[in-house]
């Protein structure tokens, strides 16, 4: 029952920062992202309705609880005529961040919005919600604003890998903000770095569990590309065995490129550890000065 | 004096900047001098197009832009993990060699004289140092065209530390059991050319020999009805050297102008409101002054191609290139008719071809009685 108790207090807090992310959508007249918002909004409430249930130990079958009148008077207060679909679906339990945590704390890297599905997917289950680029993009930001708003308030922030070189947010990479500041680095070889140390993780992960198709294609995917892994991984009869063959040969490669690499890594992370918290986490951008000029 | 009378050809417009493609396209039909005086100018040529009556019916599609970005961002992800397999099997990159710098933006500012200064410091620095970055992701080059500089950017630039610089091309078409669209394929040569070019250019400005750049470009495409991607080298040769000529020729354009009436010019004469309110007819004339010379490959490259197919009408020149070279000195469809049917009579010159279509003629009227 405690577990239930906590998720509802999450889905709580995932209501309170949709309802604010589609404010601030519908004052930015951006009429697309507010109706996709809306509906994961009403799934979060439909979410927040059926874990309350369970709490009251009612434990209604999803899709009934809409029929109640509280759901009702809820349904034309967000002006959802057309919710009835919706409703029926059962909206996404774990908000969208804690699923991005959950991949990246498992791929222990820095790391791309379609590498971070994807891993969901093979390790978790289908992401729920849209986890796309643009999404993760808005969720940076929502992220940084948070942390603007009241530092260090939440256990952990989804935030940037900085460039070694500007101490600048690393294109289209989400950290953790719990992570050591090295690793949030890149440099020239961090990318193969964290690469194959992704790969070693997944591989150390797959081994661990019982044998599931998408895994196996994730860990494929990644033997393709490490040199030496793709003959072992044909030659290994067992699951554990292609696992334990794409980690050899990630870290045989890793070897290679570990010390420069960590070399470049500790020196802007020594640059790093200067800037100010929001910086830190979320990265220095160059300004235009053109203006003021 | 000429930029002079360039801005005077295009009247009040902001001269249109020029890409790749562009580039490209001019060295398609380096024969064009009206293709040749308009780029050299900057003119809009689609809106002057669209005011004459025959607006271009084409642009890229946006599903395939959106393709080409998907396979672009899929060959990349990771640390360019598939590049990277590719690139060692292909050029032999060694296993320290994947030091990537993505010079897309700095510092998170995307402006083009911040990124050209970062792309000229990182690309000399490999150059001098043999060490320093291995894959350069879309550096910005340039190059001048007719005295304005054009910005280009490419995919990606790879170097090896015992090679050279090789330009990276990715594009979206598939190689079919080893084969693709030809036509697609020098289309990408070219454009790769344009790349070699400016960052050959690149290099000497810095000091450095030109031909550390490599003239095989390497093309990574999508294979058979797969998305897996497949490298090939591509030797653009042929290609730097048209490109070179054609580039030399819009720098002495002055010949060309001095060929020109004074007093010509394109201008649209847009009124406050943006609208054109130059007289067509007035503009037809224009471009008249011009000779073009269209062939129908035109109609893939060039925003004009239209215009011009309508005034080439009954030229052999029209039907295409074969055509053309077959009937060498025949200039009008007319006239090969006349000599075909033996109804005009043909000089020294025409004599051989005049036989040969004769002899056609007769083989047409047999088959079909």
């Amino acid at each position: 029952m405690l577990a239930v108790a906590e998720s509802v207090e999450v889905i709580e807090r995932r209501i309170d920062e949709l309802r604010a992310a589609v404010r601030r959508a519908v004052i930015a007249g951006d009429r697309i992202r507010a109706k996709a918002l809306r509906a994961e909004l009403r799934g979060a409430e439909q979410a927040w309705e059926r874990a309350l249930n369970a709490l009251e130990g009612r434990g209604e079958p999803t899709g009934q609880v809409a029929d109640d009148g509280d759901a009702e008077a809820r349904r034309d207060q967000t002006g959802g005529a057309s919710s009835r679909q919706l409703v029926r679906r059962p909206g996404p339990l774990l908000p969208l961040r804690e699923q991005v945590h959950h991949a990246l704390t498992l791929l222990a890297v820095p790391a791309a919005p379609k590498l971070i599905a994807e891993v969901h997917a093979a390790f978790f289950g289908p992401v729920t919600g849209e986890m796309s680029g643009a999404r993760l993009t808005h969720l940076r930001r929502d992220e940084e604003r948070s942390f603007r708003a009241a530092p260090y308030a939440r256990p952990y922030y989804l935030c940037a890998a900085l460039t070694a070189d500007h101490l600048s947010p690393a294109r289209g990479l989400l950290a953790i903000s719990t992570w050591a500041l090295e690793r949030r680095m890149i440099g020239p070889l961090s990318p193969r770095v964290d690469f194959l140390t992704a790969a070693v993780n997944i591989a150390e992960h797959a081994g661990r569990m019982v044998d599931s198709d998408g895994v196996g294609r994730l860990l494929w995917r990644f033997a393709m590309n490490i040199p030496g892994a793709v003959e072992t991984f044909h030659r290994a009869d067992r699951p554990a065995g292609k696992a334990e063959a794409v980690a050899e040969a990630a870290r045989a490669e890793l070897v290679v490129h570990a010390e420069a690499d960590r070399a470049h890594r500790r020196e802007a992370a020594e640059r790093a550890a200067a800037l100010t918290d929001v910086t830190r986490l979320f990265g220095n951008r160059l300004r235009v000065i053109r203006e003021t000029a | 004096m000429t930029a002079g009378r360039l801005d005077r050809l295009r009247g009040t417009a902001a001269p249109r900047r020029h890409d790749a493609r562009a580039i490209a396209a001019l060295a398609a039909n380096p024969g064009c001098h009206r293709r040749a005086v308009l780029d050299g100018a900057g003119v809009d040529k689609q809106r002057v197009a669209a005011h004459v009556g025959f607006p271009a019916r084409f642009g890229r599609s946006q599903f395939a832009i959106s393709r080409g970005n998907a396979f672009e961002a899929q060959v990349k992800a990771n640390g360019c993990a598939e590049l990277l397999r590719l690139l060692r099997e292909l050029l032999g990159l060694s296993i320290p060699e994947v030091a990537y710098d993505d010079l897309e933006q700095v510092a998170g500012q995307d402006g083009l004289d911040l990124r050209y200064a970062r792309s000229r410091h990182l690309l000399g620095r490999a150059a001098t140092s043999g060490r320093g970055g291995t894959f350069f992701d879309h550096p910005l080059l340039r190059l001048d065209v007719a005295g304005q500089p054009v910005w280009l950017e490419p995919d990606l630039i790879a170097f090896q530390v015992a090679g050279r610089f090789h330009v990276v091309e990715i594009k979206s078409f598939a190689v079919v059991d080893g084969q693709a669209d030809p036509a697609k394929v020098s289309a990408a040569a070219v454009q790769a050319a344009v790349y070699v070019l400016a960052l050959r250019q690149l290099m000497a400005d810095l000091g450095h020999d030109p031909e550390i750049v490599s003239h095989d470009a390497v093309l990574v495409c999508p294979e058979n009805f797969s998305n897996q991607p497949v490298a090939h080298l591509l030797d653009v040769r042929k290609q730097l050297r048209v490109l070179r000529r054609q580039l030399d020729r819009m720098a002495r354009i002055d010949d060309l102008l001095a060929r020109l009436p004074p007093e010509l010019t394109f201008d649209l004469a847009f009124d406050s409101t943006g609208t054109p309110t130059r007289d067509p007819a007035e503009l037809v004339e224009a471009l008249n002054a011009v000779p073009a010379r269209y062939t129908p490959e035109c109609l893939a490259t060039c925003e004009l191609a239209y215009f011009c197919r309508h005034e080439a009408r009954g030229c052999t020149a029209a039907l295409g290139r074969t055509v053309r070279e077959e009937l060498g000195g025949v200039e009008t469809v007319a006239e090969v008719l006349g000599l075909a049917a033996g109804t005009r009579p043909a000089d020294g010159e025409q004599a051989e071809v005049a036989a040969l279509l004769q002899t056609a003629a007769r083989l047409r009227a047999e088959v079909l009685s």
